[in-house]
């Protein structure tokens, strides 16, 4: 038997059954002694038995009559406007491998309806954080030192009761606000940054119709945005930082800012 | 019925359930397999009876999985994220699943399609190396690799899962 030095490579090898069999034993041997090596072959075994264990139920299911009826030559021919729309869930698929957030994930099947309003809002949200949170001098029109006048102008420029959330618990002090056009009306901007000089803005608009919340991020790499909207108003906070601290300033200000609105 | 016909039949439970690992909601990837078959009617001639359709199908499919993807990741979707872990909870399965097959389900979505269609062809569909880097259309060495990273992606996914799950714990 050739003696070689086995690598974690030969892990995948021996559990998708492409070691061959010469090598068995000194893989296994290689594994015993290899305690660190030995639980991960554990770990992806029962992955894999999970995984197998997840899908087996769909070689039970009946097969659809629409797919029958294709083979057999019965289907009606279908437009291409009338088609399959499994691409959604493609697109879904896509922005969960970029911010993989499985385990958050509350299914397909939210995605696949039009989502322009809160498109748009994300959209228009994270255009003025590249812009203005780039800006170090001109980055607001009223700093926080005025931040009752900012309130009052920005609550009477964009029509809802605006408060700005206090995000110190998250290490963010507030930097100051400014106007901004939005789709036919107006936006506020609030422009928060922590010790490092890391910025994130609160972007807040009184124009929405439906009920809506998610992430938004126009690039891999580019700031994200996290929205809501609601009968009445729209709200996204944008940043570039690790998703879980984004969603963790953006749930604070989201509380703030709501009873804000009722108060 | 034609003996072609009869053998692709045959096939389509194979087909959805590598079309629902990778689309997961089950009337998109049953309109994935809709879209595989028609195109592979459309060309019974590129297939010699005799030999299983499986590899062929699986090929088409994959092409028309992968052909979108592209498209999608260019355009750039939105998803929706609840913020509230409950929420996520509370959604309507599509089906009965085990908390642990929905975790891995969850996982197996979230690592990139070309990395979650090598692991599939292999660990679920049980293809070897070799024909999985041919219906793939890539080398054997990008499909190890992508087998390996795949794998390593989808574990360090689930350890996540359970320390978030211990966290919210914590935080009630």
């Amino acid at each position: 038997m050739s003696r070689r030095d086995f690598s974690e490579r030969d892990i995948h090898m021996a559990l998708d059954g492409e070691l061959p069999g010469d090598e068995r034993a000194a893989y296994d041997a290689w594994l015993e002694a290899n305690p660190e090596m030995k639980a991960k072959s554990a770990r992806y075994i029962a992955d894999r038995a999970a995984l197998r264990a997840a899908f087996a139920g769909v070689l039970d299911e009946p097969v659809p009559a629409r797919l029958r009826k294709v083979v057999l030559g019965e289907a009606p021919a279908r437009t291409p406007a009338s088609g399959s729309r499994w691409w959604l869930a493609a697109a879904a698929a896509a922005v969960l491998a970029v911010g993989g957030l499985g385990g958050y994930f509350a299914g397909i099947g939210g995605v696949g309806r039009e989502d322009e309003a809160e498109d748009q809002l994300a959209e228009q949200a994270i255009a003025a954080h590249v812009v203005y949170a780039a800006e170090q001098r001109h980055a607001v029109e009223v700093p926080a030192a005025d931040k009752d006048h900012l309130q009052t102008w920005l609550t009477n420029r964009v029509g809802l009761k605006l408060v700005a959330p206090d995000l110190t618990a998250e290490g963010f002090q507030l930097v100051g606000g400014r106007l901004l056009p939005a789709g036919q009306g107006k936006a506020a901007m609030l422009l928060y940054e922590d010790a490092k000089g890391e910025r994130v803005s609160l972007f807040v608009t009184a124009e929405s119709a439906e009920k809506a919340k998610g992430t938004y991020a126009a690039e891999a790499d580019g700031p994200e945005a996290v929205y809501w909207l609601d009968k009445g108003y729209g709200c996204a906070v944008v940043g570039s930082l690790p998703r879980e601290r984004l969603a963790a300033v953006a749930k604070s200000a989201y509380g703030q800012l709501l009873a804000g609105l009722n108060s | 019925m034609d003996e072609k016909k009869a053998a692709i039949l045959g096939e389509i439970p194979r087909l959805r359930r590598y079309a629902r690992s990778l689309l997961r909601d089950r009337d998109s990837a049953d309109d994935l397999v809709q879209d595989c078959l028609e195109r592979a009617l459309g060309r019974l001639e590129n297939w010699q009876t005799g030999e299983s359709p499986r590899r062929w199908l699986f090929t088409i499919m994959h092409h028309l999985f992968i052909d979108q993807m592209r498209k999608v990741n260019r355009r750039g979707e939105a998803a929706m994220l609840p913020l509230e872990a409950s929420e996520a909870q509370s959604a309507p399965a599509e089906q009965v699943e085990s908390i642990a097959s929905r975790e891995i389900i969850d996982a197996l979505q979230a690592i990139s399609p070309d990395r979650r269609a090598a692991l599939v062809m292999v660990a679920i569909e049980g293809f070897s190396y070799a024909e999985a880097a041919n219906i793939l259309g890539v080398p054997a060495g990008t499909l190890m690799s992508r087998i390996a990273r795949g794998r390593e992606e989808l574990r360090a996914l689930l350890d996540d899962t359970v320390r978030r799950r211990s966290i919210r714990i914590v935080e009630r």
